[in-house]
């Protein structure tokens, strides 16, 4: 059987073009999936055990960042019962029914290395810094879709649900406080420094340091954030369950990794236009067969074919 | 009982009957009820109008309106999989429901979609790509949705409105078959693959927005597959939908219903409800996670009333005539609708395990928004039905229609075929 120069060149074509883009994909592909890190990742360090709660950082941040008073408890004192729309930072407290200790706990963003919200954000309006790794927020990008809020494994993004112009509310660390060569506001404040900011690979050593010469003070011996979901810029310490405090257990992998096959997929976006390219060949010759037996319909019936 | 096999042959128009009926109005109402309410929640926030939270943070406009109803609406995606590129010729009949319903469920679940974003103003980024986070399912699903629903979509609908227009204005015919034939007869098979390839894409996607949602989405829910079964589920529920459009349009408007067609598509939505079924149990006991679903508490009763609404109704279907009986069927069809449906909702908010305390329920404004664009979207299919030649039916139903327009609509020029065609009834007797 002839050949012809056509139907050669198309065959070679046909084989080679999924061959040739798994091979460009695939190490592609994966080398995306190791996130870059930040530069100078800094952040903060807080110990249950020398917080007191007296909430000095709850009003201080509300301050630093221009965030109405929430005194919705009893229309006098400034006490949120849970970060919202008006609050980035508080303070709440752990008492267990029985005679275990008790505990305060600090809340805010974690700053995580690989943000789940960051990866969810359609248009880059929660964005990293690749500096200093603070997730921040850019209002001229958001269009309120809330994805951030499903993402967050710590339920730290708040929505401004009662505004025609609503908001993402979240910690950024003091971002403009930062940039006058301040501290975070809540960080500056704490009167036990059970709080405190700085460099993350400093804190970090500062932490083990702690847990080195008090051993079996802390939690399993270990800070909270130094790997939890590919890890974050925000550490804890705590003599209480990790739990207990709401701080979840999200395993070491960055919540992320999770996409890592639909990165693989889209990447070029070369799949899909070879399934695309593949459906669209079968196509052809369909409607090649389609179109002729729609002209033997017209001739048997002398009806104009319906698409 | 007597039984009258009729065969489905081409689409005709529901004509001779009222456009403006109760009913429309009532669909019309809900509508213009639901803009209305829009409107005001555009004003006032979303925190007054609705039953959301910063847990619950999406509510039944993403998870009901947009992700639920479009793929019961992706009959155009699942059938036309099966006609086109699987050749099934028989299925070409019902493809013009299909696609029909599929453009109305994508619109109004589109239209619910910009209802529920907070800063639709910050919308037009879509058109800067520079600006796209890339791996976002959102991004993909925000930028695959409108794209599908506006241009493969939207063309495979073109054809009955050209027909038409072919039949009522014959000024325009010339034009026609000069300048817009040849385009569409060049073009259709690329139409065609993008019609499928971007429901895959974006229909995946929607399963993969919950992937991020982590330890939060139930373990039975929770899968790395979860785009797969998502894509899968739209799979079936198109059928599902289009059997219910196809069997509630028939009966209601006193129209023939061929039941061999139904039944080849309630066979194929049972082997697909199947083979999902054994998929996902495969997963979950290849993740370990089977003892979750014997555990008794709230999750393992909705994972088997999901399982029991989709297999049981498939096997009853493939039992047997059950499939070729009208009133099984039809029965069979609305609780795998009804499963399946469940399952897509599930993950996002039934089985979306938060905060102990947290809870959603779906405001009066937000319930009457979302079944107020349902209606729209029913309004719109009531009305092109009786207008263009969508729903199928027996040939000879064509040619009562061709009589019906000769005497009504004189200037219509109907009479277009060979008349001495050998096949051809006498129409004037």
């Amino acid at each position: 059987m002839e050949v012809t120069r056509r139907e050669a060149l198309r065959s070679v074509v046909s084989k080679c073009v999924p061959v040739a883009t798994a091979a460009l994909v695939l190490p592609e592909a994966r080398a995306a999936e190791t996130t870059s890190q930040p530069k100078a990742p800094v952040g903060m360090l807080y110990d249950a055990t020398l917080c007191i709660g007296c909430k000095a950082c709850v009003v201080a941040c509300a301050e630093a960042n221009d965030l109405p008073r929430d005194v919705s408890l009893d229309g006098l004192h400034q006490a949120p019962e849970d970060l919202n729309a008006f609050t980035k930072n508080i303070i709440k407290l752990y008492k267990p029914h029985d005679q275990s200790p008790d505990s305060f706990v600090k809340q805010q963003c974690m700053h995580c290395i690989d943000p789940a919200c960051v990866a969810a954000c359609p248009f880059k309006a929660l964005w990293k810094d690749d500096e200093n790794g603070i997730v921040a927020w850019e209002p001229s990008r958001c269009i309120g879709c809330r994805y951030c809020e499903i993402a967050c494994a710590y339920h730290v993004p708040k929505f401004e649900w009662d505004m025609i112009n609503p908001k993402i509310v979240k910690c950024e660390l003091c971002r403009p406080r930062l940039a006058k060569g301040y501290e975070p506001a809540c960080t500056s404040v704490c009167p036990t420094h059970a709080v405190i900011f700085g460099p993350r690979e400093d804190l970090l050593s500062q932490a083990k340091e702690r847990i080195e010469q008090s051993p079996n003070k802390y939690f399993e011996n270990r800070v909270y954030g130094e790997h939890e979901a590919g890890g974050t810029q925000v550490l804890y310490l705590s003599h209480v369950p990790f739990e207990d405090i709401g701080l979840p257990d999200v395993g070491a992998a960055p919540i992320p990794a999770r996409l890592n096959w639909q990165k693989r997929i889209y990447k070029f976006l070369a799949l899909p236009l070879l399934m695309y390219a593949m459906l669209a060949s079968i196509m052809k010759k369909n409607w090649i067969d389609h179109r002729r037996e729609m002209r033997e319909e017209e001739e048997r019936t002398g009806l104009r074919p319906q698409l | 009982m007597k039984h009258v096999i009729v065969r489905w042959q081409r689409g005709v128009p529901v004509y001779a009957l009222p456009k403006i009926t109760p009913f429309f109005v009532f669909l019309c109402g809900m509508g213009a009820l639901s803009i209305a309410l829009s409107a005001y929640r555009e004003w006032a926030g979303l925190g007054p109008t609705t039953g959301m939270n910063d847990i619950y943070a999406w509510g039944i406009w993403k998870t009901f309106n947009t992700m639920v109803l479009t793929g019961l609406g992706s009959g155009g995606f699942s059938i036309g999989i099966a006609a086109w590129i699987f050749s099934r010729r028989d299925l070409h009949c019902v493809m013009r429901t299909a696609v029909l319903t599929s453009l109305v469920a994508y619109f109004s679940g589109l239209v619910a979609l910009g209802v529920d974003v907070g800063r639709p103003w910050n919308f037009y980024q879509v058109l800067m790509p520079w600006r796209w986070n890339p791996h976002s399912p959102l991004l993909e699903v925000a930028l695959c949705m409108p794209l599908y629903a506006c241009v493969p979509l939207f063309l495979e609908n073109t054809p009955p409105l050209i027909e038409r227009w072919y039949y009522t204005w014959p000024r325009f015919r010339p034009f026609m078959m000069k300048h817009l034939v040849p385009i569409i007869r060049t073009t259709y098979p690329y139409v065609i693959a993008l019609a499928y390839a971007l429901p895959m894409m974006h229909q995946s996607s929607l399963g993969a927005l919950m992937l991020l949602g982590g330890s939060r989405v139930h373990v039975l829910w929770q899968t790395p597959f979860l785009p797969l079964l998502y894509v899968w589920a739209a799979g079936f529920l198109g059928y599902a939908g289009v059997i219910g459009v196809l069997m509630v349009a028939c009966i209601s408007w006193k129209r023939p219903i061929d039941m061999c067609i139904l039944g080849v598509l309630g066979r194929i939505m049972s082997w697909l409800v199947l083979s999902w079924n054994a998929f996902r149990f495969l997963d979950i006991l290849a993740r370990g996670q089977i003892g979750a679903a014997f555990a008794l508490d709230r999750f393992s009763l909705l994972f088997w009333l999901e399982t029991l609404l989709l297999i049981g109704p498939s096997v009853y279907l493939l039992w047997g005539d059950n499939r070729r009986i009208p009133s099984r069927l039809f029965q069979a069809a609305v609780l795998i609708a009804v499963g399946g449906m469940l399952y897509r909702f599930d993950p996002t908010t039934l089985a979306f395990t938060s905060r102990p305390g947290a809870v959603y329920f779906p405001s009066a404004i937000e319930v009457l928004i979302a079944s107020g664009y349902v209606c729209l979207a029913m309004a719109a299919f009531v009305l092109i039905a009786k207008y263009l030649p969508i729903l199928p039916a027996p040939t000879s139903a064509w040619y009562d229609m061709e009589h019906y327009a000769r005497v009504v609509h004189p200037d219509w020029k109907m009479e277009i075929h060979d008349l001495s065609h050998h096949n051809r009834p006498n129409l004037a007797n």
